[in-house]
């Protein structure tokens, strides 16, 4: 099977440059295992991964043109050549491993954290099985960041704009029975930039290898804000 | 504006204006499909009566607004430099500004002549 990847060295490669490689393609294999015959080829190509099952988000790539996880994307899926490259508009380190600060920074700038005024209560907060069925589609979040870097508005500002990967957590919170700070959450979200540079391009929810709903959790998070200043 | 007019505020005026932009499409299309003005003056009879063109001045000003908030996002989105931002979108108000004024000079000598 033919690969087209992405290779940039920055202390040896003035520009970056796809290199051709052929893999002997088996019944079953992911495009994980291909990326790991193609580090045999060539022991100084560098990829991150780790649990080779989608838990760990590590293994984030764009393919053919669309942002998945190598673990969990079959070859027989993919068109040949497969082009693999690093996540769009991430600066590159080396090959496909690209700085993923700017995405963390957006998370954390969310308070990714249960937040309560009142004293913690010696046992657990309980929640009914209907406020816990509100963060379905909302924790399965990895952070793999197939997402945020396919989502045009991040592109442009990842710097300002929180992007799908922290507003699905954002909502999260919001909508958790737990949290008490709703209000604080909503007022950090206003402007036009952390939130509302979402223009429903919907790029991240093709993306989610989770297949979650960023967008939807964006509009939860609109409508709350409405509800809330009326 | 304020720090809250950037965000939600826009993106409200932004839905607000849809929703009455694409009513008044289709009560303009029902009124040149159904009974279509043969005459200048029969039309300016029409657009010069106190509902239409009411609702006529409504929709200029709804379109203005809803165009710039689009227009802004485009800017906020693609320009980065600041001087070249705020000069595109003062240019882009200006534009709006007087398309509006003109759509009120039209209106009025619709109803006036």
């Amino acid at each position: 099977m033919k690969f087209r990847v992405f290779r940039y060295n920055p202390d040896e490669d003035e520009q970056p440059y796809l290199q051709d490689f052929e893999v002997a393609a088996e019944r079953g294999m992911m495009l994980r295992d291909a990326l790991l015959q193609i580090k045999t080829q060539d022991e100084g190509f560098s990829f991150r991964h780790s649990c080779g099952e989608g838990v760990c988000g590590s293994d984030g790539v764009n393919v053919n043109g669309e942002n998945k996880l190598a673990c969990i994307t079959p070859l027989a899926e993919l068109k040949e050549p497969v082009v693999v490259r690093p996540f769009p508009g991430r600066p590159v380190i080396r090959d496909l491993v690209v700085d993923m600060s700017q995405f963390f920074q957006q998370y954390r700038a969310v308070q990714p954290w249960l937040i309560r005024k009142d004293p913690l209560p010696e046992h657990e907060i309980l929640q009914s099985p209907e406020e816990r069925e509100r963060l379905d589609g909302l924790y399965e979040c990895i952070l793999c960041g197939c997402c945020s870097t396919s989502c045009p508005s991040f592109w442009w500002n990842p710097d300002r704009f929180h992007g799908p990967q922290a507003l699905l957590t954002a909502w999260r919170f919001l909508a958790d029975s737990r949290d008490q700070a709703a209000d604080e959450r909503l007022d950090e979200l206003e402007g036009p930039y952390k939130l509302f540079r979402c223009h429903t391009i919907m790029s991240c929810v093709e993306a989610c290898p989770k297949h979650l709903n960023p967008t939807r959790a964006i509009g939860n998070i609109k409508n709350l804000m409405l509800k809330k200043s009326i | 504006m304020s720090r809250r007019a950037a965000g939600l505020k826009a993106w409200i005026w932004q839905r607000l204006t849809a929703i009455y932009l694409g009513l008044f499409i289709l009560f303009l299309l029902g009124r040149l499909v159904l009974d279509p003005p043969l005459h200048v003056a029969e039309w300016r009879g029409w657009l010069g009566g106190p509902l239409v063109s009411t609702a006529s001045l409504l929709f200029v000003f709804a379109l203005l607004l809803h165009a710039w908030v689009g227009v802004r996002d485009i800017l906020m989105d693609y320009v980065r430099p600041i001087a070249l931002r705020a000069g595109l979108m003062s240019l882009v108000i200006v534009i709006l500004l007087g398309c509006g004024l003109w759509a009120v000079e039209i209106l009025i000598v619709a109803r006036v002549g």
